[in-house]
């Protein structure tokens, strides 16, 4: 196996946010990790699977397992995506007539981009990074990134509170964070739910966004474009001039230069 | 039980035996950290204001007080029915059951109450007290101090719920909150429960 | 494993429920929907509270978790030792395979003893079995008192929720059914005013019923006893007086032993309101003098549930309802638009198990933002197991289901080419399986309300071959 890190970009992220994929190459790079972006896999399959369709999604995460299987660390971009991808990837094995156990491999070695910054590398050398950002945010963790992965104690926990992703933040020079009413209230994205339930999901962005805005948030920082592509849209259709970045954009110090 | 309850007693229990998943063993769990020991706070101060949070009033007194406050907590009413000795029975209604529903008051002392919840335990084979603990309109519990347990472990630790054929653990008087989450005292039953704790 | 393959729920007669449909019908009423949505976060915060003021409350879900995984692995031998001692407790103990066998049974009670005036406490099981329009239809008079349920059981309506029954209704609108039927003056719409008004009539249906049928929240293997929580002191009342009570109990509500009652009860009231206990537990191991105490054993589709490797820990819930509180869908869509008995996501894992095509949309009225599993007493892993289920309407063939209740139609995505576009990409990449039509449904349904991403000149892989050409 090849001691080597690879970042994967989930499909909607590289077809509407490169930038996001930029910034996190950059701070990577930055942050001295060598980092392959490999060819081959362009989605984990969770859209299909979560749609009910994870067994003719099957080869989609086979795939993944196969351009995957080198790496030691493989970062994904997305806690919704590596969550499905630690949740299912360990299934591969049990089919399609695989006997290896590349599949448990690549789940086991799977992380997501702050989890990866926190956990491995620390807030220590991110502050090595030096980003500035002036400006009051909201942060938005994506319920996966928060519940699954444990980014941050989710608000039904009775544990000692933790939240990594303010923890990288609080390395970028100038950044406020408001305090939202509901910190961890899902957005409504949902995947094929903003589709499937348009009225419920429209409903819940907005009492997000009412959220945010009432608090005196100016700009909205997510572990989660699919988060922020569905906030984004409810925001421009009103028109409310409500900038959305990831996390990677504000480490980098791109958040606002587009 | 009839054939068809016979059998369908037969066919339920199959079904589980072929449904059930395997066995999870049970585990002996140690029991958490008591609520007051962890509080720093004595059990009749945790109690308190746990029962007052339950809608009910309590008085810590002497022995010698009892009966005063007892008095004072029967606010005037004019029939009650006394299972306690340190307070009488009056106007009482007769024996049966339904003529309970015109009883201003209860009393009744209790063998423990919960530091954790507020909660007093009331168990009896006397149907009257049964009847009177939801029919009267007021309700006046006498509990020792030194019948304060912690929580409810420690609570089920103390009782045996087999001896009687009704036990409850009654916190506060009856609620409702169903109409726009309003509370409302004394939903069906008693519109106020007060406790009396008697120090020892 | 001993588990068998995965059996196919029974196909009733019920209509499909749709609930994006109705969901939306909801939200059309934005203020009302806030409203509700307020009202049921109101909840959350005071279990956050009460569950925050346990010290080890993660502990103690553990314990309540490993418990009912216990007692449901054991549910043969725990039902076993509950019917022979509560036999010797005096009660008489019926099973029932079916909704249709405990109506009968309860029926069957009732017309022995020549009773005709049956005073009801909270049982969503009795919900579940239909068991008020059965006995209606057979002459008897079926009241029931919790005043949530009394509202509802007024208005024609069912519960919207299983431990709050009314909670999607304004006071005015209590008001109003209360003027119409129990005579309180127009436009009477104080809660303490109303609830007084119920008191009184239902104080009267207690003095006057023959029989009393009460739902059981735990019933002790080790003992032959069970216990009923309420706040309301009803299922009290309805036990204290009447000369006949029945207790109507789903299998799954076995637990093996008194002491783990202090690990329930200490869970359940925190969990479903904010309170350290309900107004009364009350401990019942036998009839009354000259009280006739029967005890209806359940099934009604548990032993299959209990079967389904991905479903059975479903069973451990113990009806708090905390997952809809905390439930973000749930909050703005209302208990009615889930169309059954136990609405929210521990409906949505229970409901598919008794009839998937009628509840198929369920299991995708949910963002799988794992509030539900994390609030739960007892730990059940309802994301996942919704995720579960949406695979299994998915497999049993019922694509062109999922089509319509997880894709909204409209098709207004001709106007938006860019929407189509971006769908379009989606599809291509990552919804593979998503024919172009669904695409542009989708597309349609985005658009309404969102704006879809400005598409960039170039992907970021297309970025990445020109600028790290060598390292890919």
């Amino acid at each position: 196996m090849a001691s080597s890190v690879a970042l994967f970009v989930p499909c909607y992220v590289d077809q509407f946010f490169p930038h996001v994929a930029i910034a996190a190459l950059t701070v990577l790079e930055r942050l001295g990790i060598q980092v392959d972006v490999p060819e081959g896999a362009a989605c984990c399959g969770q859209p299909a699977a979560n749609a009910g369709f994870a067994r003719e999604g099957h080869s989609t995460i086979a795939r993944f397992v196969d351009v995957y299987a080198p790496y030691e660390r493989i970062i994904v971009l997305s806690g919704s995506c590596a969550v499905h991808v630690k949740q299912h990837a360990g299934e591969v094995a049990a089919h399609g007539g695989r006997t290896d156990s590349a599949g448990a491999g690549v789940a086991e070695r799977t992380t997501e981009f702050c989890s990866y910054l926190h956990d491995e590398l620390g807030v220590d050398w991110i502050a090595g990074l030096g980003a500035t950002y002036n400006g009051c945010v909201a942060v938005h963790i994506g319920c996966h990134a928060l519940r699954s992965l444990g980014l941050a104690r989710p608000s039904e926990l009775q544990v000692r509170p933790f939240d990594k992703v303010r923890a990288l933040l609080g390395a970028v020079r100038g950044l406020e964070i408001a305090e939202l009413t509901r910190p961890d209230e899902c957005c409504g994205f949902g995947g094929t739910f903003a589709v499937g339930e348009p009225a419920v999901s429209t409903k819940m962005g907005r009492d997000k966004l009412r959220d945010i805005t009432t608090h005196g948030a100016q700009a909205v920082v997510s572990t989660d474009m699919s988060c922020l592509m569905h906030l984004d849209g409810l925001a421009r259709r009103e028109r409310m001039g409500l900038p959305m970045y990831h996390v990677a954009e504000v480490l980098a110090g791109t958040a606002g230069t587009r | 039980m009839s054939a068809t309850e016979q059998s369908a007693r037969d066919a339920i229990l199959a079904a589980v035996r072929e449904a059930r998943p395997p066995a999870v063993a049970r585990v002996e769990a140690p029991a958490p950290t008591p609520m007051v020991g962890s509080s720093g706070r004595s059990l009749t101060d945790v109690f308190t204001a746990a029962a007052v949070a339950s809608g009910a009033d309590v008085t810590v007194c002497s022995r010698d007080d009892v009966a005063r406050v007892i008095e004072a907590a029967l606010a005037g009413a004019r029939s009650v029915l006394s299972f306690s000795d340190f307070a009488p029975s009056r106007q009482c209604p007769p024996s049966d059951l339904h003529a309970l529903a015109a009883l201003d008051a209860l009393v009744c002392d209790t063998t423990l109450g919960v530091a954790e919840n507020g909660a007093v335990w009331i168990a009896s084979s006397s149907d009257r007290l049964r009847a009177a603990l939801f029919l009267a309109a007021r309700v006046v519990v006498v509990v020792m101090e030194k019948d304060l347990v912690d929580d409810l472990h420690a609570a089920y630790a103390r009782i045996d719920v087999r001896a009687h054929p009704f036990g409850a653990f009654v916190a506060g008087p009856s609620k409702t909150a169903d109409i726009e989450q309003s509370l409302v005292i004394g939903a069906h039953g008693p519109k106020a429960l007060s406790i009396v704790v008697v120090r020892t | 494993m001993t588990q068998r393959s995965f059996e196919l729920p029974v196909v009733g007669a019920g209509p499909r429920v749709d609930h994006a449909a109705a969901a939306a019908a909801f939200n059309a009423d934005v203020a009302r929907t806030d409203w509700h949505d307020a009202s049921l976060w109101f909840v959350r915060e005071k279990r956050d509270r009460a569950a925050g003021a346990v010290p080890d409350w993660e502990a103690l879900r553990d314990r309540a978790s490993a418990i009912k995984e216990h007692a449901l692995t054991h549910l043969d031998e725990y039902l076993v030792r509950f019917e022979e001692n509560a036999t010797q407790n005096g009660m008489q103990v019926h099973w029932a395979r079916d909704a249709d066998e405990h109506n009968r049974i309860v029926h069957g009670i009732l017309s022995a003893a020549g009773a005709r005036k049956l005073v009801k406490s909270k049982s969503m099981l009795t919900e579940e079995c239909g068991l008020n329009p059965y006995l209606e239809a057979r002459g008897i008079e079926v009241v029931d008192t919790d005043l949530g349920e009394r509202i509802v059981q007024l208005r024609g309506e069912g519960p919207s929720h299983i431990v709050m029954p009314a909670i999607h209704l304004k006071k005015e609108e209590v008001g109003e059914t209360f003027h119409d039927k129990l005579g309180t003056p127009a436009g009477l719409a104080d809660p303490n005013a109303l609830a007084g008004a119920a008191r009184e009539h239902l104080r009267q249906r207690f003095l006057a019923a023959d029989c009393t049928l009460t739902g059981i929240n735990f019933a002790i293997a080790e003992t032959g006893g069970f216990v009923v929580c309420t706040n309301e002191g009803n299922a009290d009342l309805g036990m204290a007086l009447a000369p006949i009570h029945i207790a109507s109990v789903g299998i799954e509500k076995i637990i093996p032993r008194v002491e783990d009652l202090g690990v329930f009860l200490r869970l359940l009231a925190r969990s479903a309101t904010g309170q350290a206990v309900t107004a009364y537990s009350t401990h019942v191991h036998g009839p009354r003098e000259g009280q006739a105490l029967h005890v209806v054993l359940v099934d009604n589709g548990r032993t299959r549930q209990l079967a389904r490797e991905e479903f059975w820990r479903s069973l451990k819930c113990i009806r708090c309802g905390a997952c809809m509180n905390t439930c973000p869908i749930y909050r703005r869509s209302g208990g009615h638009s889930y169309g059954s008995t136990v609405p929210g996501p521990i409906g949505s894992v229970l409901t598919p198990g008794l009839d998937l095509d009628r509840y198929a949309s369920l299991p995708f009225a949910s963002t799988l933002c794992g509030s539900c599993t994390a609030v739960c007493p007892v730990k059940i892993d309802l994301d996942a197991q919704l995720f579960r289920w949406r695979q299994h309407v998915v497999e049993s063939g019922k694509v062109s289901l999922v089509k319509r209740v997880a894709i909204d139609g409209s098709t207004r995505v001709f106007d938006r080419p860019r929407l189509f576009r971006v769908f379009g990409a989606l599809a291509r990449v990552g919804l593979r399986l998503l024919p172009a039509p669904l695409a542009r449904r989708a597309a349609g349904a985005w658009g309404r309300t969102r704006e879809a991403p400005v598409p960039p000149s170039q992907s970021f892989r297309s970025w990445y071959r020109h600028h790290r050409g060598g390292q890919g």
